[in-house]
């Protein structure tokens, strides 16, 4: 299949996809309510005389987007499985690589509307200003959430097929979320200081090289998890 | 068909391996502890390094192997190469528990802390949850075809992994600094203990060698009876 | 005249589970505007070897050639339950590579479920979601249709339908094979039946003008054979 067709089947399954959960909205709702838990845990679980809010909130915010994202990220594959839908995508010439890609667009959408919706709650609750270097902040979510995303969707191809899929997922997954969440509250505490994103160009290059890396690797992988 | 002939000739091999390897062992404990100096700074209590650094090595090894086998069954195809991963990610998780328990016992008299976030503890501590994964995925997967694929994606995949896991502690480390401490293996390492070392690193990879065969054989036989209870059910 | 070659060859194909056997050596040929009828109980293996041919599933052994696409109707419905008959339809038309467009209406008119075409398909009966299937397995304009048990669930309407479907399928040059043990609709519109025994092709015969009850005789016979 030629590229262009293989974006376009990717773009079909993945507003497929999203047309499904706007329907039920049931992950979506889960995760939502799963990060306003986390976030407000988070902000009591400190001596709030000892520990300024700003101090844990970069923290406080990775943690609530990873986990509420990993609470979604098997929605993807577990809506193959009824009615066995992924053999009838398998049947159409549409190549395993365009329902990976379709699979990872959707949950990039579903990740970052959490995130879009989370954020200001963020903001909220923590009293932190985010206004003042907001397109760099976009920037670090974007990263940090192409980091991990890929990596999630092709976990929960296979964990779907498995007994324990709610709890396999987070044990697979959680290893490879620290490499971008480390960095990604590294940089969004500059940001929140008011500092810019090339104080820290470890910080940054790290994140873009395992943006490459495990975008390509799961890519390469999904097929072997199809083989029956 | 399984062969159970040879998987049991395996399991003799690998056996006879492990037992020299445990003679190697005693032998290198009693150059340890007998006739390797006791460190100065460090005291008694260095010696632990003889059997940490080797265990940590066995597991990085292991670890290793596993995702390479892994690439290799993915490229081939081949089952014993999926067996013979697994086989290695069951004797690299003992390994990692035995790095994971020495590390600390050697850490609280010469630190003064049981535990410390550096760059490669930190990755041997996420070695060790990885492999737990990946056991852990086998383990809820039936089909043997699958598990191995499933086996291969998450192998390839961790190893992969582990270097952005070290970068990620060594920048966190320059960024936030620690307290300065004793560097465990220092470059001036008498040539005495140096031996003593590498000795102890060239056992234990003969150890891991024996175990692993072991463990495959045991894979074998236990696949074996599984296809013999399938034919007689059939 | 040198035979036309086959829209499906089967060539030696086998397939295990871990270490059951489920398919042993199975060979057949499928011409264009054939219908292969394949017998067989439950557990024989007929989803597998159907699987197999579709593609979905690697065989352990041996090939299948195909000369053209392939429209399955399984017993799964392959469909999404919250999307509605019309957008399950657009959907796959997509990844098919194809424009939705007026085709589509009419397809689904052919089946029979024009009106409920933007019924979410959570709410179809069997009946309603095997047609849908069978609209949906259309839609590349096979070479080669499979069905397997297409007629449980349907009702005598939905029946006949499949029925017209198959005469016009085999006048059309579709090689069709139907997975199936009820026998009356199919006996008259196939060519020749093919009787699966416990994973292997036990026989491979013309029907020959024989009725359902002739073939299910044939068929417990073998079944007695292989024992």
């Amino acid at each position: 299949m030629s590229g262009s067709g293989l974006w376009r089947a990717s773009l079909a399954i993945a507003a497929k996809d999203i047309a499904i959960e706007w329907r039920t909205k049931t992950a979506f709702v889960s995760s939502m309510v799963f990060a306003v838990l986390v976030l407000a845990v988070l902000y009591f679980a400190r001596d709030p005389t000892a520990v300024a809010s700003i101090d844990i909130a970069p923290g406080a915010l990775w943690v609530t987007f990873t986990f509420a994202a990993m609470v979604g990220l098997n929605r993807a594959f577990l809506l193959e499985r009824e009615n066995h839908a992924l053999d009838g995508l398998l049947l159409t010439p549409a190549p395993p690589t365009a329902i990976f890609l379709g699979k990872v667009l959707a949950n990039l959408a579903f990740v970052g509307a959490v995130e879009a919706v989370s954020l200001p709650l963020f903001t909220l609750f923590y009293d932190v200003p985010v206004w003042r270097q907001l397109p760099q902040l976009v920037l670090v979510v974007v990263m940090a959430t192409l980091a991990f995303v890929p990596v999630g969707t092709l976990l929960s191809s296979m964990v779907v097929r498995t007994r324990f899929s709610e709890s396999m997922l987070p044990v697979l997954l959680l290893p490879f979320l620290v490499p971008p969440l480390v960095g990604a509250v590294q940089l969004t505490s500059r940001l929140l200081a008011g500092r810019p994103l090339s104080d820290l160009p470890e910080w940054v290059r790290l994140l873009a090289v395992f943006d490459v890396v495990f975008f390509i690797l799961p890519f390469l992988l999904f097929e072997a998890t199809l083989d029956e | 068909m399984i062969d159970k002939a040879r998987a049991l000739k395996t399991a003799r091999y690998g056996q006879t391996i492990t037992v020299l390897a445990m003679v190697g062992l005693a032998s290198v404990y009693v150059r340890a502890l007998g006739f390797t100096p006791i460190e100065r700074f460090q005291g008694p209590a260095q010696k632990i390094l003889y059997v940490h650094a080797p265990a940590a090595w066995a597991a990085l090894m292991a670890f290793g192997i596993t995702g390479l086998l892994s690439l290799l069954y993915l490229m081939m195809k081949d089952r014993r190469l999926d067996r013979v991963a697994a086989a290695s990610a069951e004797v690299g998780l003992a390994f990692s528990v035995v790095m994971l328990t020495t590390g600390p016992i050697w850490g609280k008299p010469i630190w003064g802390t049981w535990w410390t976030w550096d760059a490669r503890l930190t990755s041997t501590l996420f070695i060790f949850l990885l492999f737990i994964g990946y056991l852990a995925l086998r383990n809820a997967v039936i089909d043997p075809v699958v598990r191995a694929n499933y086996s291969s994606v998450i192998g390839i995949m961790a190893l992969v992994l582990v270097p952005f896991i070290h970068l990620t502690v060594y920048f966190f480390r320059t960024l936030h600094p620690q307290p300065v401490l004793l560097k465990p293996s220092s470059p001036s390492m008498p040539g005495v203990m140096v031996v003593t070392l590498l000795l102890s690193i060239a056992v234990f990879t003969v150890l891991y060698v024996g175990f692993t065969m072991q463990r495959y054989a045991l894979g074998l036989l236990r696949e074996a009876r599984e296809e013999e209870a399938a034919h007689a059910g059939a | 005249m040198p035979p036309a070659e086959p829209a499906l060859a089967v060539e030696g194909v086998s397939r295990r589970f871990g270490h059951r056997s489920v398919l042993s050596d199975i060979s057949f040929d499928v011409s264009p505007g054939e219908t292969l009828i394949l017998m067989g109980q439950n557990g024989a293996g007929k989803t597998t070897l159907l699987r197999v041919i579709a593609g979905l599933l690697r065989p352990s052994a041996g090939a299948v050639r195909r000369l053209g696409t392939v429209g399955m109707v399984s017993h799964h419905s392959m469909m999404y339950d919250a999307l509605s008959a019309r957008e399950n339809l657009a959907f796959f038309a997509r990844l098919y590579g194809l424009e939705p467009g007026k085709r589509l209406e009419e397809t689904l008119e052919r089946v029979g479920l024009g009106r409920a075409m933007d019924q979410r398909v959570g709410t179809f009966s069997r009946g309603m979601v095997q047609r849908l299937a069978i609209a949906r397995a259309l839609l590349p304009e096979p070479a080669i249709v499979l069905l397997d048990e297409p007629l449980s669930g349907l009702d005598d309407a939905g029946a006949r339908l499949l029925g017209g479907l198959l005469g016009e399928w085999a006048a059309g040059g579709r090689a069709v094979v139907v997975a199936s043990h009820q026998l009356a609709q199919l006996v008259p519109v196939a060519t020749r039946v093919g009787f699966l025994v416990r994973g292997r092709l036990a026989a491979l015969e013309p029907l020959a003008g024989r009725s359902g009850d002739d073939v299910l005789r044939r068929y417990r016979e073998l079944v007695a054979d292989e024992r």
